[in-house]
């Protein structure tokens, strides 16, 4: 055997290789590293394979959010509370429930977290903040921050409930619907709506140091209650052009007054506070100086100080015009976190779970279904391999043929675990269809190579390689442009099987399929020689 | 031992006109089943649950068949699995708790609940119907691209044109309903109805041999692909079905009529057209 004569031999004998590197080698897919707790079925069998919803087992909630937005609008930063509130009043919709989101991508935008808003109230409450309410473009849904928001909350949400393995992510379809997808591996849906319904309690509590006759002593005040913060707009975590990561918050008029009087009544605003006693809790949880606390279900998640600057505008009277401040961070984690428990946990809108799909299945199942498409992808190869005995009669040909197309699965499978896809029964309709142009053009090959009598020089084998190759080119073209819509388009449960069905394709038309020619022409070679 | 002999067809038995008439027959025949369909229920074919909600539940009990059908009187059919006590039942609701505590309450045990509102049904069901057009113009626009004559291309078009409309009509003749399974079937008969039909031109086109020897090759070939497909994919549907496994029965049996319908329409109405093009098309 001669190596470069057979370069596609041995191509295919590196993909296998390497395939099964991926399929059994040790840590297998980049995806399953120890920083990503979150995808299924990692290292739960004897493969670094991956298994979706349907073949492990789990819940999968997809619904939209609940709301209209108003796009295309100007908004200075300072207008925020005074349009939340007018709109809010305008549709008799409580303050939290009204959001500014300035630049969006298509303008500033105004929110409307609520069910069954009509366009044109929605368009009269914006002029009557002073918008243009005629100009603005009012579509259903929300913005991507808050969808953004709505995923960080579920996300943390059940990360701390305990179930693990979660997964939240935004899915648009190719019409433009955008959808949160929940998947959550061992758990039943109505386990998973509990727990992203759960809500707990929120507050921010003033502490300060008072001197009294036994020296020094601590009192509490509680300075923005659950329901100040409720109607208050809690931003998405981020990082300042200085790279500060920070959670953004608007809070109503009404709570703006409260919250500087007792500031101002407090002390905090002295220059004592701001200045040598300023929050030190992190360092001296007993001893912090003058601290606001975060305070969810008694327990404080957060501690900071008041900046001199936000303590200057509170005494000057500016922050009751534009009452909006940044609550500063370490790390986007931590930014993350508090944003989520400034909320007490509650979601920025509703899911629309009625507007959804619902989809859960016990784990035996998905075991069950995992075997049971073996066996059936097993058997319709069987299936495939006795009509090609029958029709070739000479294992010569027929043994490599259907070796081969059991390679092409091999090296998909192979593929499938080196990225870390998580395989679902739409992918094993891919690789059915995979096997099945895998074969056609086997026979392709196998024909045209055979039909033609002996095969005596290299150069007739190479002209008759060609000539198939040329069939079987244009029709692998034309499964990929049947397939890529699909692909392409986002359809959701079809779109893997497109990809797997697209990628085998090409696997088959420049891997397999080549080496499937070569094979054929040393076993015809040898026989010619007897 | 049985043997698989492609039988050679005695093609000149029979006009143009006489091999062209079957094919679009029965295609004539498929769409005017769709028509029909169209008028009675608004639809070519009857959507299943996946384009318009609805909500399936598998669940594992002791119960027959019809006290499970009694009991949860929501139900619009109850589907026993082969070898196993467990029941698949599909209803148009989307009220996936109360049928959830429905058949807890009966006692039974939940293994699986699916369930897709009206309006994600519709919009699955805008995309798949966008899915297959983009898919079928694009192939026509390649195989003209390919050929780039004109008699050619529009008979590989027609044929798969033809080997999509008629599994069409026979899953409302045989009453399966449009699903995720269906629909990945039609676009890979897409895909898998030209390569017969490409092979069949090439052959004819583009290789020396007369037209009859040329046809018999690729016969030999096209055939042997096609029935291979056929036979994969029937067992396919008899194994997934006894399992109950979603997805696969549907997409089998759809692409079983689909790979028949291909035999007839490449071998009866492609070749047909191909042989009046070489013989009289090009003449004249």
């Amino acid at each position: 055997m001669n190596l470069r004569e057979n370069w596609r031999i041995v191509m295919l004998v590196v993909f296998v290789l390497a395939s099964t590197f991926a399929l059994f080698g040790p840590a297998g897919a980049p995806d399953a590293g120890a920083n990503n707790s979150s995808s299924y079925g990692a290292a739960t069998g004897p493969t670094n394979l991956q298994f979706g919803l349907e073949l492990a087992g789990g819940s999968r909630i997809r619904a939209p959010l609940v709301g209209t937005t108003a796009e295309t609008l100007e908004i200075q930063q300072g207008q925020r509370s005074t349009i939340r509130q007018t709109v809010g009043s305008e549709l008799d919709i409580p303050t939290g429930d009204v959001s500014v989101v300035l630049n969006t991508g298509n303008g500033d935008a105004v929110e409307v977290l609520t069910e069954n808003v009509s366009e044109q109230r929605f368009r009269a409450a914006l002029t009557a903040a002073g918008l243009d309410g005629e100009g603005a473009s009012i579509r259903n849904g929300v913005t991507a921050q808050t969808r953004q928001q709505t995923v960080e909350t579920i996300t943390a949400k059940i990360n701390r409930g305990g179930l693990s393995g979660g997964q939240v992510a935004t899915q648009r379809s190719a019409t433009g619907e955008n959808y949160v997808v929940v998947d959550v591996p061992n758990a039943n849906t109505t386990e998973v709506l509990d727990l992203i319904g759960d809500e707990g309690e929120v507050s921010i509590v003033a502490t300060r140091p008072v001197d009294t006759d036994n020296g020094t002593a601590y009192r509490n005040q509680t300075v923005l209650t659950n329901r100040q913060l409720e109607n208050s707009q809690i931003g998405v975590a981020g990082v300042t052009e200085g790279g500060q990561p920070r959670v953004p918050i608007t809070l109503t008029e009404d709570a703006a007054q409260n919250y500087s009087r007792d500031l101002v009544d407090l002390g905090f605003t002295s220059s004592e506070a701001t200045g040598p006693l300023n929050c030190r809790y992190r360092e001296s949880p007993n001893d912090p100086g003058y601290c606001l606390y975060t305070v969810v279900d008694d327990e404080v998640v957060y501690a900071a100080g008041l900046a001199p600057s936000l303590a200057e505008d509170i005494e000057s009277g500016e922050f009751q015009k534009a009452p909006s401040f940044i609550m500063q961070t370490r790390s986007l984690d931590e930014a993350q976190n508090l944003q989520v428990n400034l909320r007490a946990g509650a979601l920025p809108t509703r899911l629309a779970v009625e507007n959804g799909t619902v989809l859960f299945l016990q784990q035996s199942l998905g075991d069950r279904f995992k075997w049971q498409a073996l066996l059936t992808g097993l058997i319709a190869w069987l299936a495939v391999s006795g009509s090609v005995f029958l029709r070739y009669r000479n294992p010569r040909v027929a043994a490599p043929m259907l070796a081969t197309a059991a390679a092409e699965v091999y090296l998909l499978l192979g593929f499938a675990a080196a990225i870390g896809l998580p395989l679902n029964l739409s992918y094993i309709a891919g690789f059915i269809a995979v096997i099945g142009t895998g074969v056609d053009d086997l026979l392709i090959i196998a024909d045209e190579i055979l039909n033609e009598g002996e095969i005596a020089t290299g150069r007739v084998f190479q002209s008759r390689f060609r000539k198939a190759f040329w069939v079987i080119g244009a029709a692998a073209v034309t499964t990929i442009i049947a397939m890529s819509p699909l692909a392409f388009l986002s359809l959701g449960d079809l779109q893997g099987f497109a990809i797997v069905t697209i990628v085998g394709v090409l696997i088959g038309v420049l891997v397999t399929r080549p080496a499937y020619g070569d094979v054929l022409r040393n076993l015809m070679l040898d026989q010619g020689g007897d | 031992m049985v043997e698989f002999v492609v039988p050679e067809p005695d093609y000149d038995r029979y006009s143009n006109r006489q091999l062209a008439a079957v094919p679009l027959a029965v295609l004539a025949l498929a769409l005017l089943v769709l028509a029909g369909w169209t008028l009675v229920t608004g639809t070519p074919v009857t959507p299943g649950i996946e384009f318009t909600g609805g909500t399936e539940i598998q669940v594992a009990t002791d119960a027959s068949q019809s006290e499970v059908r009694q009991t949860l009187d929501f139900a619009e059919s109850v589907q026993p699995i082969a070898g196993s006590n467990e029941f698949i039942i599909t209803t148009q609701s989307t009220d996936a708790d109360a049928i959830r505590s429905g058949a807890q309450s009966a006692g039974y045990e939940i293994v699986s609940v699916q369930s897709r509102s009206a309006s994600f049904g519709a919009d699955a069901q805008r995309l798949a119907l966008i899915g297959i057009g983009v898919a079928f113009v694009g192939m026509s626009l390649l195989i003209f691209v390919l050929f780039r004559s004109f008699v050619p291309s529009i008979a590989v078009v027609l044929s798969a044109f033809s080997d999509i409309v008629i599994p069409l009509a026979l899953m409302n003749v045989f009453g399966i309903k449009l699903s995720l399974g269906s629909v990945a079937a039609l676009l890979m008969l897409i895909g898998y109805s030209v390569d017969s039909d490409i092979l069949l031109n090439n052959h004819i086109l583009r290789r020396r041999g007369s037209f009859y020897e040329s046809t018999y090759r690729a016969m030999q070939t096209g055939v042997t692909m096609t029935v291979t497909s056929i036979s994969a994919m029937t067992v396919m549907w008899i194994v997934s079905s006894l399992f109950g496994i979603p997805l696969l029965p549907d997409l089998a049996i759809v692409l079983v009529f689909g790979l028949v319908t291909d035999l007839m329409n490449t071998y009866m109405m492609n070749l047909s057209l191909l042989r009046w093009y070489k013989f009289e098309g090009v003449a004249r």
